[in-house]
């Protein structure tokens, strides 16, 4: 699932949850699911350590 | 010219010298014609008669030696450089001493900025033709990369833009820089290998970045070779070439097009704090939405408790209701009504008497009024 994925999920069930329509079971397992989704999401924005490389150094790096 | 042979029994076989000089005579018969190429290997002396140099093709790499008198190329004052485009005109020849062909090129011009502009748009309608241009071909770019290329040249001020635009947008950024030449004649090529070894390495948007130029700085990034790459480039690509007035035809190919450097940068990450206030917002409507749906839920257990609760009582009610009416019409039908008008009833051993059939003189009967009642004994009957 990639987080554009996940983000527009969450916020499909955040809207079907605001409408009032799903009933009581179905909601909970909405909102379950939209607290997975929220973590996957912040997950990837918090684990991700920003990172510059060179291509060259890179390729030399690669050489034996 | 009549060019001699030596017959070895059946077999005719000419001389080196003759066989150059026939195939040179033949050569000599072609019409004199303009050639487009890129100068390249340009040899001069004072010491030599002619001046030497090699056009190369620009679009498949084909190459041509050319050799033109001293005088009228000095003449000319073109001061050519490596990779300069001209138009040559010649007819070809063949040097006999050393069996070489080459183009004996009698003038030669500078391939002009009118010549440029016209080649820049016969191409671009080529292209467009086979619809490398054409809006459905343009893929949205990732929300969040994973992994960004950039490929700029060595000049600090467009790739120190992209860096700076996207680590501050989105400090996770995870960038692949490509450097590489981005002017003259080696950049075409050189910006399609960038392009190739970024997506071989895996990256899933581009942005190609280079500052403002002159037109002929800019040309590479309409060559062709290097708009088709980009069009046919994996991975979605990003072009901020030259100012916002230039339009290299690579920005036409780009998925999308930036006007500067700066502006690619906020274009291939998100803002990271817009991000975070979204998705916080999101669990915010997650909590609130499932609270309202509890809510309700609660809300119609209560009216359904509430109805219940006030079930017997309204059975009892509805009981007492429909008995009252019973009565009513119960009372309707006694006979205390018809009492009530002037009737009495008269009753003999506790039976309602309806005739005097039966009755004996001087038997107690019971006479019922509508208010009490007295006994009595009959006289005489009729």
């Amino acid at each position: 699932m990639t987080f554009e994925e996940a983000q527009a999920e969450l916020e499909q069930i955040v809207h079907r949850l605001e409408t009032g329509e799903a009933p009581l079971d179905e909601a909970l397992k909405l909102w379950e699911r939209g607290e997975e989704l929220y973590r996957f999401c912040k997950e990837r924005l918090d684990a991700a350590e920003g990172k510059i490389e060179e291509l060259a150094s890179r390729a030399e790096a690669a050489r034996p | 010219m009549k060019v001699e042979a030596t017959a070895y029994g059946d077999r005719k076989v000419y001389s080196v010298g003759a066989f150059n000089r026939g195939v040179a005579s033949w050569l000599a018969r072609l019409p004199t014609v303009w050639v487009e190429g890129e100068v390249t290997e340009l040899r001069r002396s004072a010491r030599w008669a002619s001046v030497f140099f090699t056009l190369k093709d620009p679009q498949d790499g084909s190459c041509l030696g050319v050799s033109m008198p001293r005088g009228q190329f000095d003449g000319l004052r073109l001061e050519l450089a490596d990779g300069d485009r001209v138009h040559a005109y010649g007819r070809p020849e063949l040097f006999e001493a050393r069996g070489e062909f080459r183009l004996r090129a009698l003038s030669l011009e500078r391939f002009g900025l009118g010549d440029h502009l016209a080649a820049l748009e016969r191409l671009k309608k080529k292209l467009a033709a086979e619809g490398l241009f054409a809006a459905e071909r343009k893929r949205p770019l990732p929300l969040l990369p994973r992994r960004i290329g950039l490929v700029t040249g060595n000049d600090a001020a467009a790739k120190r833009d992209v860096l700076t635009v996207v680590t501050t947008r989105f400090p996770p950024a995870n960038v692949l820089v490509a450097e590489t030449y981005v002017q003259g004649p080696r950049a075409a090529g050189a910006v399609v290998e960038a392009l190739r070894a970024l997506c071989r390495e895996g990256v899933d948007v581009v942005v190609v970045a280079r500052g403002g130029g002159s037109f002929e700085d800019l040309l590479p990034f309409s060559d062709e070779r290097l708009v088709r790459a980009i069009a046919a480039c994996p991975v979605p690509v990003v072009s901020a070439v030259g100012h916002e007035q230039d339009t290299p035809l690579c920005d036409l190919a780009a998925d999308v097009r930036a006007s500067t450097p700066s502006v690619a940068g906020r274009l291939v990450v998100p803002d990271l704090t817009q991000l975070l206030e979204r998705l916080d917002r999101s669990r915010s409507g997650l909590e609130r939405g499932t609270r309202r749906s509890l809510e309700r839920e609660r809300q119609r257990l209560d009216r359904a408790h509430e109805r219940l609760r006030r079930a017997p009582r309204q059975l009892v009610e509805r009981g007492r209701a429909r008995l009252d009416q019973t009565a009513g019409r119960l009372r309707a039908l006694s006979p205390q009504a018809t009492l009530e008008r002037g009737y009495a009833i008269v009753r003999a051993h506790d039976a309602i008497v309806r005739s005097a059939h039966g009755l004996e003189t001087g038997e107690r009967v019971e006479v019922e009024l509508a208010e009490g009642g007295f006994g009595a004994r009959v006289e005489d009957t009729r």
